[in-house]
């Protein structure tokens, strides 16, 4: 049995009143707050061991190095990615974002026939497809639509249903023998929808295309297994799931990793380079790593991502879920529509909820003058909002360190809201 | 404590209720914009300035400003005519409507800025957007200015507001659209005049 109050007294940013009230923090999906082991891996690590990785052969470098490889497979063994030295399967990004832009430009570069005859499985012509859904967020959306437009391919997308999932009733309509890449999220981050991805993997897989999965939502809250999952790609965020912001990572199957041309390019991710001769690249996971990079954070992500481990996903997607059916009860106010599943299954705890006659604007001032932390706006996923007819809505999102009176206090402040400012 | 179990004094001072009031029937909003607001938002259809727009009157120049706020959507079109000071008084401003769709601080900012400025020469009208732009800079202390903020009159009670970064662009986003319109509509007179000389 774990002790969730004992590990929400382990997050001391919690340990604060916010407008003379004690501060309840949903919105973990824009970001989490962070546990003090975690802090204390960075601060430890500037400490006691900074230097720069892969490179000199003093003891500190050497130490260093460790110190972001084992980070580098702690994180793997989170999502049941190789971590093996020569076989490593996860690559350091900026964050996701970073993590799927450089997934969309090395597509381009194998477009334009750089990587050789190895990186032709990722080159996209006119006429070729690239599909994602409707639920995306725009960091998905954009990178691929991007590459579409730069490729000539036609950009295609999966609908939704009227609560806001990802439609799988007509794949083979939208995957078709001319698609190349399809990537969609495994949890949308406005809906808290599960994504029914099996299906979409195997009708991707069956013509060929690469399947890549926006794991931002999913990796912080539910035991993810990318080997198991068969998904070719995956990109997510470290801040998300307890770590330190400016880290995400990168997923790729191990074969794909090598057969991918590099996106970004200088320092460290070179083996020779010549001004008159072309340059010749590292094998993964450096040939995608260029420049300095964040080692302090990427070792306390490897400690959030340990931490994580040692609480047991399992554990953490069953406590959670006491937080979802409390949130969802915020669908039972008069005046108030969830926009996702209203029912407890297959979700997380984020609840996107809409206030007939109240601006979102103002509902999240109403609701932060009682200390608790909500988002509101589009979300960065204006496609799924259009989806629901609004621009903007309101989302409490959970995390590890929520109780079941967290969300209660969050439907208690939101039955008054109508009130307050006179909904008609 | 209030009904609303908390410590209401910020939240109230913020939204008072001539706020509250004017957010529910604002002053100079006129359904002009194409498709209604849920249509056009995010979709930049009301360009600024049409040159198909008309004025009233023949001595009016019209023009018409969209600002759009993208962190939630806020969004308002502000259509003004200037007089083009033939008749040898200062410009004024003739006409002010507005349309769009947004939170309460935006919609009541809107309402107000109509009663203040409707019939204000243009250099009136920016000297109360300049007043307004300092009272919003001013982090909740407000202006210490009583001539000042009797010109401001009911657009005081947005000192409140000033003390939330997040929702000054709100309060400003009809005002900006007043001043860029006006621009367009001097620039517009600026032009023909030199045509004409």
């Amino acid at each position: 049995m774990v002790d969730f109050e004992a590990i929400r007294a382990q997050f001391p940013i919690l340990d604060q009143q916010i407008h003379g009230h004690p501060l309840v923090y949903l919105d973990s999906a824009a970001t989490s707050q962070k546990p003090q082991v975690v802090i204390d891996a960075e601060s430890n690590f500037y400490r006691t061991i900074n230097a720069g990785v892969h490179r000199g052969a003093h003891e500190l470098a050497a130490r260093s190095t460790v110190a972001f490889e084992e980070a580098r497979a702690k994180v793997a063994r989170l999502v049941g990615a190789n971590a093996e030295e020569g076989q490593e399967e996860i690559v350091v990004t900026a964050g996701a974002t970073a993590g799927l832009n450089l997934l969309a430009t090395a597509f381009g570069n194998a477009s334009l026939g750089r990587g050789g005859e190895a990186a032709k499985r990722f080159a996209i012509k006119p006429g070729d497809e690239i599909v994602v859904s409707e639920a995306e967020h725009h960091s998905v959306l954009l990178p691929f639509q991007e590459l579409a437009a730069r490729t000539g391919a036609t950009f295609k997308w999966l609908g939704l249903t009227e609560d806001g999932r990802v439609r799988t009733d007509n794949l083979d309509e939208v995957i078709t023998e001319r698609t190349k890449v399809v990537a969609v999220t495994h949890v949308g981050n406005t809906t808290g929808a599960i994504t029914n991805i099996a299906p979409i993997i195997r009708r991707a897989h069956e013509v060929g295309a690469i399947f890549v999965l926006d794991a931002c939502q999913s990796v912080p809250h539910l035991k993810v297994d990318f080997h198991a999952l068969d998904v070719d790609f995956a990109a997510w965020s470290a801040h998300k799931m307890y770590g330190p912001t400016g880290v995400g990572f990168l997923y790729g199957r191990r074969e794909l990793l090598e057969a991918l041309p590099p996106a970004n390019f200088g320092g460290s991710m070179v083996e020779l380079a010549w001004m008159d001769k072309p340059a010749q690249y590292m094998e993964p996971p450096a040939r995608f790593e260029a420049g300095t990079q964040p080692v302090a954070q990427v070792v306390a992500a490897g400690v959030a991502a340990e931490w994580l481990m040692n609480i047991g996903m399992e554990n953490l997607e069953a406590h959670e879920k006491t937080i979802a059916a409390e949130l969802l009860k915020l669908g039972d106010i008069d005046g108030i529509r969830i926009l996702g599943p209203r029912e407890n299954v297959d979700r997380i705890g984020t609840v996107a909820f809409d206030v007939k006659g109240v601006h979102p604007h103002d509902v999240g001032q109403f609701i932060d003058a009682q200390g608790i932390a909500i988002r509101v706006g589009h979300h960065c996923a204006q496609p799924v909002h259009r989806h629901f007819g609004l621009f903007a809505s309101n989302r409490a999102s959970s995390g590890i360190y929520n109780s079941v009176d967290d969300a209660r206090a969050l439907v208690e402040a939101a039955s008054k809201v109508r009130a307050f400012f006179k909904a008609e | 404590m209030s009904d609303y179990g908390m410590s209401s004094e910020e939240l109230e001072q913020m939204y008072q209720e001539v706020i509250l009031e004017a957010s529910k029937a604002p002053h100079g909003k006129v359904g002009f914009a194409k498709g209604g607001a849920s249509e056009s938002i995010g979709v930049n259809s009301l360009s600024s300035g049409e040159s198909t727009l008309q004025a009233s009157h023949e001595y009016c120049v019209p023009a018409q400003s969209h600002q759009f706020n993208p962190t939630c959507g806020d969004e308002v079109t502000v259509r003004v005519e200037i007089s083009d000071g033939s008749d040898g008084k200062p410009q004024r401003i003739e006409e002010l409507v507005w349309d769009g769709q947004g939170c309460s601080i935006s919609q009541a900012s809107l309402s107000i800025m109509v009663d203040l400025v409707h019939g204000k020469t243009v250099d009136e009208a920016m000297d109360l957007f300049h007043d307004f732009h300092r009272l919003m800079e001013s982090r909740g202390a407000g202006l210490h200015d009583e001539a000042v903020e009797e010109k401001l009159g009911d657009a005081v009670v947005f000192q409140g507001v000033s003390r939330y970064p997040m929702r000054i662009k709100c309060a400003l986003l009809g005002w900006e659209g007043l001043k860029d319109s006006m621009a367009q509509a001097l620039a517009h007179m600026e032009t023909t005049n030199a045509k004409e000389a």
